[in-house]
């Protein structure tokens, strides 16, 4: 009897010890699994990180400049971080002489080239150009002027502008029937909807030179106006 | 007396295996398992009156860098409307098909390039997207 009962707790012992040692290697295996998908986790973030540096092309307004950095406004009025090294490279197609960031001055218009960093949202210049952006305008013909070659027009936002068209200037028209067909001024006519490009007149801030000319003789324009005008005075 | 001994194991199996679950059970209630980061999803707030006529652009991506020249404007817009594509030298008008999208292939300058595309409705109403492209081969 006594060796059946020390066979007993030898047996129970015994099977303790396997059973644990069993569950044991399953729970160590369950942490082998976690370390295993912690290391792909970070792996996977440093492939991120290297990720987080593109080359981007942007163009703005001069808000600030310093020797490291230049504060931008871009075309979508967002505010713009550009940062320079000794590696930046500057140039305006004005100037034959040597540009630099201590030529850059408020109000500048620069087309940046660099690496953008998705993280700190800033871009490390690699080339900065002083450019020239033409102005589009979007509106309708409110008079024409034949004698001094110009339209006024309203634009979206309701400013009253005058377009000079000149010799350069080159027109067209678009219907629907005949197309997108070469224009010219005498074809431009009160009600039309317009899309102009050009420059500012550095005379007269509400005269635009233009040098691209877009009319839509199917598109009234002034109605449209007319209507907004009624309805924002309600 | 055979007997005995193969229900005496059979019961020392059953203690046996008994103990290791309570041991196991003991031992991993001690172990805290670290909460799992639940996958936050962002809801967007519901667009209030959406504007008469509607215009995306699904090219090119704003601010790219591009080593052709040539590139792809696409994008939806309302079925009536005309599309103008202007850039620094050129400008292209386009008719989108009946579902509204639209597609052309324009020349770029070099450097920086603003892509203005205008979509044109035939009440008049208009709506621009602006876009930057650069075209450059410089490596850095």
């Amino acid at each position: 009897m006594k060796k059946i009962i020390i066979i007993g707790i030898l047996n129970i012992f015994l099977v303790s010890l396997f059973s644990l040692l069993f569950t044991n290697n399953a729970y160590s295996q369950t942490i082998t699994q976690g370390i295993k998908e912690q290391l792909i986790t970070n792996i996977a973030s440093r492939v991120a990180q290297l990720r987080l540096v593109e080359k981007r092309g942007i163009i703005g307004t001069v808000t600030n400049a310093t020797n490291t950095q230049i504060t931008i406004l871009d075309i979508q009025n967002n505010t713009r971080f550009v940062d320079v090294d000794e590696l930046t490279k500057f140039s305006s197609p004005k100037l034959k002489t040597a540009y630099g960031i201590s030529d850059i001055t408020k109000g500048t218009t620069l087309g940046i080239l660099g690496l953008y960093n998705k993280e700190s949202r800033r871009i490390l210049a690699r080339f900065v150009n002083v450019v020239s952006v033409p102005i589009v305008v979007r509106g309708g013909v409110a008079a024409v002027d034949d004698k001094n070659f110009t339209v006024d027009i309203v634009t979206i936002d309701d400013k009253k502008l005058i377009i000079d068209i000149g010799y350069t200037t080159t027109t067209y028209s678009y219907t629907s029937s005949g197309g997108y067909i070469k224009s010219g001024f005498s074809k431009i006519k009160e009600g039309y909807s317009i899309i102009t490009v050009g420059s500012l007149d550095p005379k007269n801030e509400n005269k635009i030179s233009a040098t691209r000319v877009v009319i839509f003789p199917e598109i009234p324009y002034i109605q449209k106006t007319q209507s907004q005008n009624s309805s924002s005075q309600k | 007396m055979k007997t005995e001994k193969i229900v005496l194991s059979f019961i020392a199996t059953i203690l046996g295996l008994l103990v290791a679950g309570v041991a196991f059970f003991l031992f991993s209630a001690k172990e805290t398992t670290p909460p799992k980061t639940k996958a936050t999803s962002t809801v967007s707030p519901t667009p209030t009156a959406l504007p008469s006529i509607s215009l995306t652009l699904s090219q090119p991506k704003d601010e790219e860098v591009v080593n052709k020249k040539t590139i792809t404007v696409s994008g939806k817009t309302r079925s009536d409307a005309v599309v103008v594509i202007l850039t620094n030298g050129i400008e292209s008008v386009i008719a989108p098909t009946i579902s509204g999208d639209f597609s052309a292939q324009i020349t770029i300058s070099n450097g920086q390039n603003i892509i203005e595309v205008v979509a044109v409705a035939a009440d008049g109403e208009t709506k621009s997207i602006k876009k930057t492209v650069t075209y450059s081969e410089e490596e850095f």
